[in-house]
């Protein structure tokens, strides 16, 4: 059966790695960035006239609607959605919080994902198959690290709504799932200080970061159908730093 | 790049992490002296010293550093 795979954040190296994974001929990819789609686009070679491209800004409610509303109308509602996207995380004392720039890493978070899931969950429901999965941290597990409140805040949304989903769309079938990786070395870390990457891979039990080859097999797999009686999981993938 | 120059930045450079601008370091101050002073603040300090001083720790460079005295002869062995 052919799969359409909405994926928010798709520019992300997860999201182009993950296209590569699991698309196969049949499928639609329907891919979001914001300003950087022209990173899909060594991705046609493989996927073709499949691969839908969308540059919209999730910070802001009008494109997102505008975005939803063409899925709809030119393609229905998706098989699987995933959601990957927030803004670089910001490490500052909660003294110094931007309730400004919160509010736009939670419209990017929490609020495009919801609406998304709020216009097509239903139609996945009643179809009785679905994948839904988001991207968390590992910062999710046990206690959180210090300076990184908007973050932490914004990604417990995410998980709420993960949660919640999965325990209303089960008995349609659908799953709703979450990956919790460790610090993982891609683009997202373009504003981090070495030393603090460094640091991150000496404090791992492995050595070493995430990479996107131990991620996107994971998302691959809670994606799949073999997946089916999974739902509601918090994937760790950390190396055994936390879970 | 003289030691003075380099000790104003580096205690500037605590009083903002630690947000009290009455600390006053001494080189013989630890981890213990400074409650807020854990792993993570002290790549926060790393970080911004980096920044300040234009130059670039390696991490076996800073795991170990006893106290400021010995943080401080880095920076300068560092800028010169």
């Amino acid at each position: 059966m052919p799969y359409t795979y909405l994926i928010t954040g798709a520019t992300s190296d997860v999201g182009a790695a993950l296209i590569r994974r699991v698309w196969k001929p049949g499928d639609i990819i329907l891919a979001q960035g914001a300003g950087d789609l022209e990173r899909l686009e060594p991705l046609r070679a493989l996927c073709g006239d499949s691969l839908h491209l969308f540059d919209v800004d999730l910070t802001k409610e009008a494109p997102l609607s505008d975005f939803i509303e063409t899925i709809r109308r030119e393609f229905g509602a998706p098989t699987h959605i995933v959601h990957l996207p927030a803004l670089r995380v910001i490490n500052t004392k909660f003294r110094n919080f931007d309730e400004q720039r919160f509010l736009l890493d939670f419209n990017v978070q929490v609020m495009s994902a919801l609406r998304i899931c709020k216009a097509f969950l239903p139609a996945m429901m009643k179809a009785k198959f679905g994948r839904v999965l988001f991207m968390l941290t590992d910062y999710l597990i046990g206690v959180p690290p210090k300076n990184t409140t908007a973050y932490i805040v914004a990604k417990n949304a995410l998980r709420g709504l993960a949660r919640s989903l999965a325990t209303e769309a089960a008995p349609a079938g659908v799953t709703v799932n979450c990956v919790a990786p460790y610090m993982m070395e891609t683009r997202f870390l373009t504003d981090t200080p070495d030393l603090i990457v460094e640091a991150s891979a000496a404090a791992n039990p492995m050595g070493r970061n995430a990479r996107v080859e131990d991620v996107v097999p994971a998302m691959a797999f809670l994606l799949s159908d073999e997946a089916g009686f999974i739902s509601g999981a918090e994937l760790p993938i950390t190396g055994g730093a936390r879970y | 790049m003289s030691e003075q120059e380099i000790f104003d930045g580096v205690q500037e450079i605590f009083r903002t992490v630690f947000d009290d601008d009455s600390l006053v370091l001494t080189r013989e101050t630890t981890a213990d002296d400074i409650e807020d002073w854990d792993s993570l603040e002290q790549i926060n300090l790393l970080v911004a010293i980096e920044k300040k001083f234009s130059i670039k720790f390696k991490l076996e460079d800073v795991k170990n550093l006893p106290n400021v005295g010995a943080m401080l002869d880095l920076v300068k062995r560092l800028a010169g």
